[in-house]
């Protein structure tokens, strides 16, 4: 297991009359190597959440494993920017973040503020603005001249060229432009499958959860409701009511085929799929 | 000529290449147009020509036969309203009502009238219950609404909506979306709406597609939809209900129907034939 929450609570502003619970006792494994989205109305808890993974946020009770590392509630935690090198999170409109004057030095400064000399630095750079389709021609021009997906590509492969083995992205389509959005999910697709990294995705974009994530986690007043396989999360409609998530508009296509009477197999994501499937069973 | 005419309009930021390049439509009084393209592709630019925050290089656009230029600038302002992408950039006043207000104190309503145009307004954009509280401590779709319950007040002919629902979560998306349906039905507005989300050009009446600053097609979204292989060559797409006939036909079966609901029935039609 990469990632576990055990028993961990957060409170804001612990001990004051405004102290808020935003994790509430819970416990969650976060399995490696998969792509893993987190989803849940704002406020819910996610981002508290994936803040503990790379000890932004450290726990008002219980304790959380990732890697090697033990973060335990009250103790004195030792290692943690060791944590944070394995761990890299991608913010909420990070390009937001680009400072530097070239593409090149932003990409580099993660790596020189780990200790590489420059030169070490640098080639980590050239490698991360590779991953992420940024074209050499690029590297000495001023991110600010840069497209807003293009900002975003940049700003991830300033943390890949960390070469974490966990990527941790909040909500990495939001304002995006549809192409903009294809190109930053073709990115962790292939930073997951090609590369081995283990994804974690926040998001409120339900038809990008359903399309790509491995599972899901449920998370509702600081509690895991659900963890575990998309496709069944979004089947199911007791659970997709309650907690007032947006359907995709395959599942609502597929619910009005059963209710209809057709056979609709629970384990079918594509509309290409469903298409195939109805048509058969038509002329059965 | 249509309430917004533009003729032969350029426009380009670095003398370089052209923003928006010789771009040429009418829009007509009361229609609601969607104006879709990647970033890039000139619409927001465009927004700003018709809106007067930029100067076009080239080219002429008029507001109801009054055409754009220095003089008629004011003129033009008092018939149009904007809407921009971030709610968060736009409130100026400590309450929802004060927000609302500042539009109008600007434009010297006398405030004995103020009081009941803002309540009007409000309640138009389904504020009422929220005129008293601060716009920052709102939902991202109930800031928007703010946004747009001060540009109603103004009385303006022609609403743009500038990627009005890009920066909020679904929800808030689906109350923007659903309150432009809205304001749309009575025709008091000619609305025009910039925007990525290709679901919402179903509901428009006309759809300008934008690609490297040029207009690549001006029509009914649903001619619009008809070829999307010629749209997909610009990285765009089709709404899903489209797609999902898109399919079927790919398996040899032709749906007449539009609505998800009657695709369905008729699916089950054909199963039932055989």
């Amino acid at each position: 297991m990469a990632i576990r929450f055990k028993k961990l609570s957060y409170i804001y502003d612990e001990g004051m009359p405004y102290a808020h619970t935003a994790l509430d006792d819970i416990d969650l494994d976060i399995t490696e190597g998969k792509i893993t989205a987190i989803i849940g109305e704002t406020g819910s808890g996610k981002s508290t959440m994936v803040e503990h993974i790379n000890a932004l946020l450290l726990p008002s009770k219980g304790e959380l494993e990732v890697l090697d590392h033990t973060i335990v509630a009250g103790k004195k935690n030792k290692g943690l920017k060791l944590l944070r090198k394995e761990v890299g999170l991608v913010f909420q409109f990070s390009e937001y973040q680009l400072f530097e004057e070239t593409i090149l030095k932003d990409v580099a400064f993660g790596p020189k503020n780990f200790g590489d000399d420059d030169a070490t630095a640098i080639k980590k750079a050239k490698e991360a603005l590779k991953l992420v389709g940024i074209n050499e021609s690029m590297y000495e021009t001023s991110p600010l001249d840069l497209s807003g997906g293009q900002k975003r590509r940049v700003a991830i492969a300033g943390i890949l060229a960390i070469n974490p083995s966990v990527l941790v992205l909040d909500e990495p389509t939001a304002g995006l432009d549809p192409k903009g959005s294809k190109e930053m999910i073709d990115l962790f697709i292939s930073l997951n499958k090609d590369y081995g990294k283990t994804i974690i995705i926040v998001s409120h974009d339900n038809e990008m959860v359903y399309n790509y994530a491995d599972e899901t986690v449920l998370v509702a007043g600081g509690k895991i409701i659900y963890h575990g396989d998309t496709l069944k999360l979004f089947n199911d409609e007791t659970l997709i009511k309650e907690h007032h998530l947006l359907e995709p508009q395959i599942v609502t296509f597929k619910n009005q085929l059963k209710k209809q009477g057709f056979k609709v197999s629970d384990d079918i994501r594509t509309l290409k799929d469903l298409a195939k499937a109805i048509t058969k069973e038509i002329r059965k | 000529m249509g309430i917004i005419s533009v003729k032969n309009l350029t426009y380009s930021y670095d003398d370089k290449t052209n923003a928006v390049d010789g771009v040429s439509f009418d829009i007509n009084k009361g229609d609601y147009v969607t104006i879709i393209g990647h970033n890039g592709s000139g619409k927001s630019t465009l927004a700003k020509l018709i809106a007067g925050l930029l100067e076009a290089k080239s080219g002429e656009i008029y507001i109801d036969e009054l055409k754009l230029n220095q003089e008629n600038i004011y003129k033009i302002r008092e018939k149009l309203g904007i809407v921009f992408q971030n709610p968060d950039n736009q409130f100026i006043g400590s309450t929802v009502k004060d927000d609302i207000a500042f539009g109008l104190e600007n434009h010297r309503v006398e405030s004995s009238k103020m009081q009941g145009i803002i309540e009007e307004y409000a309640k138009r954009a389904g504020l009422e219950k929220y005129l008293e509280k601060e716009p920052t401590a709102l939902s991202g779709g109930q800031k928007q609404r703010v946004a747009i319950a001060g540009v109603l007040a103004m009385h303006p002919n022609i609403i743009i909506f500038d990627e009005a629902t890009s920066m909020l979560d679904p929800k808030g998306k689906e109350d923007i979306k659903a309150l432009i349906n809205e304001l749309h039905k009575d025709k008091d507005f000619t609305i025009v709406s910039i925007t990525h989300d290709i679901e919402e050009v179903l509901h428009s009446d006309d759809c300008i597609v934008m690609n490297k600053g040029k207009i690549f097609d001006h029509d009914l979204p649903e001619k619009i939809f008809s070829e999307p292989e010629k749209l997909r060559k610009i990285d765009l797409d089709i709404p899903f209900d489209l797609k999902i006939v898109e399919e079927f036909k790919n398996y040899g079966l032709k749906l007449k129907s539009k609505t998800q609901k009657e695709m369905v029935e008729e699916l089950w039609q054909y199963a039932s034939k055989n």
